[in-house]
């Protein structure tokens, strides 16, 4: 099996936005760089205007990068052909207000160039999968909130890509909106559909994300594992079954000879996302510029 | 390519088309002006006021739209007697559609016919002023008329309503010389008979007014001939008029001859040349009628004190007539 | 690997085009625009039955009516097709972009100038449409009125006994007002006109930056384009040295360069008014209007193919 390129490659991307004359440009984006592998769910996490959504546009060829290159599965960005294995949900989509939810899904269905019963087909199926069949014929100008995100997710998912781009899926839903929405992602990560999502609720980062990036006024602070990166890596975890007071006392006078190390705390020992999102964004504000 | 490099380039294609397709438009242009689809160019529109001719080009689409609208409020004017309205009103309407005959027989007519009318009888004006009014009426309706006939060269109803108007013995003292106005209403006359689609009477009007005009007697002959020889009906009028010519131009020839070689009886010769002696206001020629008259009356055994001859003949009606002071 | 790709996708870019033109025209549809024409109906039936005041005899009798007909009709066919053209092509680009719609189709493999070119047929399917069914309604009704006006001078004509030829000359003169071959061509010309309009419109909106401004634009060209060949003759005449002033002389040539000549459409009165509009020119109509259409739609995609949003 040859190696299949990555999902998302984006390298040293850099862009630059015209603000008025004279002035300097703005620079949404500063040297970010981002690889997603196949199958894998990234997380890119960020205040607003921090540049998330920039870069996914850049990725999708909305935006021309003034320097550096962003592929989708080894296609070229600003190439049309990369998008036939990408779906988009953009942030508080609205779609048109004159269809109604089949209607919506099949003119997407239409542009990607399925037609006849394998159109008729998918989209009864999406419609299932974000069950919204009984709400297929009522005009997308009465959807809610959650119902327009779910078809959004649906018409994404239309042409059956390999990559899902998911800009803030859960925003301004309700709790119970976005965890069906949740739920969904983790439908596309057990079929094996790469998904690249932005957000600002860490939270919910946290529970589907494999892999995170931090990004920060346009640049990456942080980015790996998720596992990796809420270790606290000059701390030593030891997860015990069973152990009976007399072992932990003896661990922690074992500990207390000991010159060098310390006991911090005993009980649950990771950070939150959150707590490591604040530490590193306070990091990168307290640097000289 | 940068987003200004392709506006700069977006600006240099707009140029560039623009050029390549000025020919092209240049030359449909001058097509659509021969096929009368497009009206003359700016600088052959000459006296028509640039402000008209420019809310008439940009309606385009529209114009006969708004001219029917202002065809209606034209009416309204006219219902109302306000006849300088009327007459602005059509000059805007003809800018707008100035194919269109109807507008410009109706607006040439509102003038010439019903306002002048109305300053001969119904206006409560000074007497010279009125006068001044009609004449001025009158006038306004002929140019008009003889407008619609430049702006449409091909249509024979205008020139025979500008014939018509010209040889009108109601209008014709505000011409100037009568023979003048007949010798312009021949023209019109023959030029309308000259056209495709022409009505046959075009060409007997034309000899009528022909006829009137002092020292064109001949021609005016010749043209008769000509009518006769294309043959068909002819009124009364005409064989009075051939009596008269041929007299003219043959006065030795013996009367009575010339009477029954014309007129398909006497009686009708009779009754004819008395009509033409007594229509004086309009102006025929009476060469040799009296005489007829007294040879008919002699074969026709008429009594003296029936005789057409000792009616009194009316004078003809000047507009000093009309507008002398009410008493 | 398949030798000429591009002319092979032709066929997808048609259907990516079509499914774009023909959401474009639902989506107009559904705006109710249509409701436009249930008034046209009303006024061109009510003008069947409303009399105009008679300035004339009755040997013109009826004619007046005719032509009111087809003012009535093909003035409203000029400002629906021009009004419509301009607000929807002005209103549809910016409505995807404010509404985000624009990320969800340009983000499917989407060329953005199948993307132009299907949301301007959309509106010139609209307005095409619209327009046939004008035009059907106004033939209908022209085509009885005409036999009515006929009948009824023919009766007159014979009381008054005519000559044939003068009758010939008459019903000649009649027809010329009804539904004409060239009246059809009128009719085409106000659609090519709107096509041309609604492309500049579109060229218009991928650069303005709101819907007001391109509508105001679209619109003043529109009115200002009907003086584009005084100033292409004022130009070329004092190019043939009538006068001279370089001030003059480069505004009217930029005037001409850059406007489209909307003057060439005034045909349409003419027709109205009975003239015949002969096969060549109308082809020749045609080629400019289709000129103008790639042409526009081209520039348009020059500033909307690395548009960002």
């Amino acid at each position: 099996m040859s190696v299949s390129p990555p999902a998302v490659e984006i390298r040293h991307l850099v862009k630059d936005f015209k603000t008025s004359f004279r002035r300097q440009p703005l620079r949404a984006v500063d040297d970010v760089s981002i690889r997603i592998m196949p199958g894998e769910v990234y997380g890119l996490i960020g205040p607003n205007g921090s540049g998330k959504s920039t870069t996914m546009k850049a990725l999708l060829g909305l935006v021309a990068p003034t320097s550096g290159q962003c592929a989708i599965f080894g296609k070229d960005s600003l190439k049309v052909d990369s998008r036939n294995e990408v779906g988009f949900l953009p942030e508080n989509p609205y779609f048109y207000k004159h269809l109604s939810g089949k209607e919506t899904l099949e003119f997407y269905g239409k542009l990607c160039g399925i037609r006849g019963s394998t159109l008729k087909d998918r989209v009864t199926e999406l419609l299932e999968l974000v069950d919204l069949t009984d709400a297929s014929h009522r005009r997308i100008g009465g959807y809610s909130k959650g119902m327009l995100q779910r078809i959004g997710l649906a018409q994404a998912l239309i042409q059956r890509p390999r990559l899902v781009i998911l800009d803030e899926p859960t925003a301004g839903v309700d709790p119970i909106g976005s965890r069906e929405i949740r739920d969904l992602i983790f439908k596309l990560r057990e079929q094996g559909i790469t998904v690249f999502l932005c957000s600002h609720l860490l939270e919910q980062v946290q529970e589907v994300c494999d892999h995170v990036g931090i990004i920060f006024r346009g640049k990456m602070v942080k980015e790996g594992r998720l596992e990796d990166l809420i270790a606290i890596e000059d701390q030593t975890e030891l997860i015990l079954k069973d152990a009976d007071p007399g072992l932990i006392a003896e661990i922690e006078a074992l500990i207390a000879r000991d010159a060098k190390a310390e006991l911090i705390r005993s009980g649950k020992p990771r950070t939150t996302l959150e707590r490591l999102f604040l530490r590193e964004t306070k990091r990168q504000e307290t640097q000289p510029k | 390519m940068t987003q200004g490099k392709r506006y700069a380039a977006l600006g240099l294609a707009i140029l560039a088309a623009g050029g390549l397709r000025m020919p092209f438009e240049r030359q449909l242009t001058d097509d659509l002006q021969a096929a009368g689809l497009l009206p003359p160019k700016l600088e052959q529109r000459t006296g028509e006021k640039i402000g008209q001719t420019f809310s008439a080009v940009s309606l385009g689409g529209l114009r006969t739209l708004v001219a029917t609208f202002l065809n209606l409020r034209a009416f309204t004017f006219f219902t109302e007697q306000r006849w300088g309205e009327v007459g602005d009103t059509y000059e805007l309407i003809v800018d707008l559609a100035p194919r269109t005959r109807y507008y410009w027989d109706t607006g040439s007519w509102h003038q010439a016919y019903n306002a002048a009318s109305y300053y001969l009888y119904g206006s409560e004006l000074p007497p010279l002023r009125r006068k001044a009014n009609w004449r001025a009426s009158i006038l306004r309706g002929r140019e008009f008329l003889e407008r619609g006939i430049r702006n449409n060269p091909e249509d024979p109803i205008l020139k025979h309503r500008l014939g018509t108007l010209l040889s009108d013995p109601n209008k014709i003292a505000a011409f100037g010389e009568p023979g003048d106005a007949y010798e312009a209403a021949y023209e019109a006359y023959i030029a309308a008979a000259g056209l495709e689609n022409a009505q046959g009477f075009s060409k007997r009007f034309a000899l009528y007014s022909l006829a009137r005009v002092p020292g064109r007697e001949k021609q005016a002959l010749v043209l008769l001939k000509e009518i006769e020889a294309e043959g068909g009906r002819l009124p009364p009028t005409f064989f009075g008029l051939s009596y008269t010519l041929r007299h003219y131009e043959a006065p030795a020839r013996p009367i009575m001859d010339l009477i029954d070689s014309t007129f398909p009886s006497r009686q009708a010769a009779y009754e004819t040349l008395g009509s033409q002696w007594h229509r004086t206001r309009d102006r025929f020629p009476v060469f040799g009628v009296a005489e007829a008259l007294a040879h008919l009356e002699n074969d026709l055994k008429i009594p003296p004190e029936r005789s057409v001859l000792k009616q009194d003949v009316p004078a003809p009606m000047e507009p000093d007539d009309y507008f002398a002071p009410k008493r | 690997m398949n030798p000429l790709p591009a002319i092979a996708a032709i066929p997808e870019h048609a259907a990516r085009i079509a499914v774009i033109a023909f959401h474009a025209f639902t989506q107009l549809v559904r705006m109710k625009v249509f409701y436009f024409l249930a008034f046209f109906a009303l006024i061109l039936i009510a003008s069947n039955f409303f009399n105009l005041p008679q300035h004339e005899g009755p040997e013109a009798a009826g004619v007046d009516v005719l032509r009111a007909i087809k003012s009535w009709s093909l003035g409203a066919m000029t400002l629906f097709s021009v009004v419509l053209s301009i607000v929807s092509t002005a209103l549809l680009l910016p409505k995807d972009v404010e509404d985000r719609t624009l990320y969800t189709i340009l983000a499917k493999p989407v060329p953005r100038l199948d993307y132009l070119a299907g949301k301007l047929l959309g509106v010139l399917l609209l307005v095409f449409v619209s327009l046939a069914m004008m035009d059907a309604l106004m033939t209908g009704i022209l085509h009885i009125r005409t036999n009515m006006v006929l009948a009824d001078q023919m009766t007159f004509a014979e009381a008054r006994g005519w000559p044939a030829e003068e009758m010939e000359a008459l019903k000649t003169d009649i027809l010329a007002q009804g539904p004409t071959a060239s009246l059809q061509g009128a009719v085409l010309s106000v659609f090519l006109r709107a096509t041309i309009i609604a492309s500049l419109a579109l060229l218009i909106s991928t650069f303005s930056t709101s819907t007001l401004f391109t509508t105001i634009i679209a619109f003043l060209i529109y009115f200002i384009g009907h003086f584009q060949a005084d100033a292409r003759a004022a130009f070329l005449s004092q190019e043939a040295g009538m006068s001279d002033g370089i001030l003059a002389k480069s505004v009217t040539l930029v005037v001409a360069l850059v406007l489209p000549d909307f003057q060439l459409f005034n045909v349409i009165d003419a027709v109205i008014e009975g003239q015949v509009m002969p096969l060549v020119l109308l082809g020749k109509l045609t080629l400019i209007g289709l000129f103008y259409v790639v042409f526009y739609i081209i520039a348009s995609w020059l500033i909307f193919a690395k548009k960002e949003f």
